[in-house]
């Protein structure tokens, strides 16, 4: 019984690396270990440590799935979807082993409260299920407040090579910590909109968009996002919300604003099946955008997405 | 199905024409042809449309989308659950808005029972 329990529990550690050298120590051997176990693993960190890891497995790394985190984890509201999900899924027997690194220096201030509740909601997406993901933190590097953060959204942590438990893991902590306000900007190109003006409030952001300067596919993308959460503002925000559209840092966003509340933290993480009708709207925004930042309460929900000009 | 109708947004005729959908029969073949937008508000007739295509379905069918001007995620769903769920065959999505294979790739990736010709 108590190993049938082992064999279904899902893993979480957080490793704490110094250095290269420490790095690579101790990703090879958590690949080393689920290759010989012959589970299948993939590997999901930023270009370099990618290197490292496929340079350090040789021949071994052959038939692995190596991706590049700062690409298919740009928007870390789509690696449980799409990195994390995708793989795992397509490995339903047996044990899965992943390395997923989200969190690198360099994430900016506006990205860090996403990266932090992925990390949290990567808990709740694969309680039960006979998973590993192995979540690497440069300590060198990252702030204080990142390291103090994954403590608490992961059950056990890996430092100086021995793993100890998190007395600090709450992940639930860290999803509504992060689920901070996110205040109208000023200077925003604004539309109101219900249920008729779905149309309209579509037009009116892909005008924006191009204006900004968004074009061919990335346009489309825009428009995409836009009319899924404007058609979530009308089924489930109240019939009718806020369009607005501005441009900060490079990157061009668009926010909806309705008077519903999510009360999902999974929702659009969670891949449906084919044959399913509903549940991909909100996935879609966070497949297409660089950035996805939410808000909820019972005052309502604003959510964001960011595409880079 | 034997004569196109059209949908208005909820409210009537009142509400702005962009907002609607007109969806009918394809002349000599099987299948539909639809003008105009599929989002929440029009995709009751979007469904049952594709209802209808779906049970006079034989071996091939098709839907042409010349003249749509956007389907939401909810509208390419119908279109690929309705799809997915035939017996046999296979749906002809016909010069759909660029986004819909984009979609369609997104969800529905390795999708053999849709066969999209570009715009």
């Amino acid at each position: 019984m108590s190993t049938a329990a082992v064999d279904e529990a899902f893993g979480h550690p957080a490793l704490f690396y110094r250095t290269r050298e420490e790095y690579t120590e101790q990703t090879l051997a958590f690949v080393r270990e689920g290759l010989a176990a012959e589970e299948p693993v993939a590997v999901a960190v930023p270009g370099p440590n990618l290197d490292l890891i496929r340079t350090g497995l040789g021949a071994d790394g052959e038939g692995l799935l190596f991706l590049d985190m700062t690409e298919a984890g740009r928007n870390p509201g789509r690696i449980i979807p799409r990195v994390l999900r995708g793989f795992a899924d397509a490995h339903p027997t047996g044990r899965v082993r992943i390395i997923g690194e989200p969190i690198w220096a360099g994430r900016s201030a506006v990205e860090y409260p996403a990266c932090a509740q992925h990390e949290a909601l990567i808990n709740a997406a694969f309680a039960g299920r006979a998973v590993t993901i192995l979540c690497p933190y440069d300590e060198a590097r990252l702030d204080e407040e990142v390291l103090a953060d994954a403590r608490v959204t992961h059950p056990t942590v890996i430092t100086g090579g021995r793993t100890e438990v998190s007395a600090a893991y709450d992940w639930e902590a860290v999803v509504a910590r992060y689920n901070e306000e996110l205040p109208a900007v000023p200077h925003a190109a604004v539309f109101s909109f219900g249920a008729g003006e779905l149309s309209a409030v579509r037009a009116f952001a892909a005008g924006e968009a191009a204006r900004w300067g968004l074009t061919g596919p990335r346009l489309i993308d825009a428009e995409l996002a836009v009319a899924e959460l404007t058609t979530n503002s009308v089924i489930h925000g109240g019939g009718r919300g806020t369009l607005a559209i501005w441009s900060e840092a490079g990157q061009l966003v668009c926010e909806v604003r309705d008077a519903g509340r999510l009360t999902d933290p999974l929702a659009g993480r969670r891949p449906p099946e084919p044959g399913q009708l509903g549940g991909r709207g909100l996935m879609l925004v966070h497949y297409v955008s660089d950035l996805v930042r939410l808000h909820t309460d019972d005052h309502g929900t604003t959510v964001r997405f960011y595409l880079g000009l | 199905m034997e004569t196109p109708h059209a949908v208005d947004g909820p409210g009537g005729p009142a509400r702005p024409a962009r907002a609607a959908l007109e969806v009918g029969p394809l002349p000599g073949r099987p299948g539909i042809r639809a003008r105009g937008e599929i989002s929440v508000v029009t995709r009751p007739s979007w469904e049952a449309a594709l209802t209808e295509v779906a049970r006079r379905h034989g071996e091939v069918s098709y839907v042409e989308l010349s003249e749509a001007e956007f389907l939401d995620v909810g509208g390419v769903t119908a279109l690929a659950v309705t799809a997915l769920r035939l017996p046999a065959g296979r749906i002809v999505v016909e010069h759909p808005p660029p986004h819909v294979p984009r979609v369609l790739e997104m969800f529905w990736p390795g999708l053999r029972r849709i066969e999209v010709v570009p715009r």
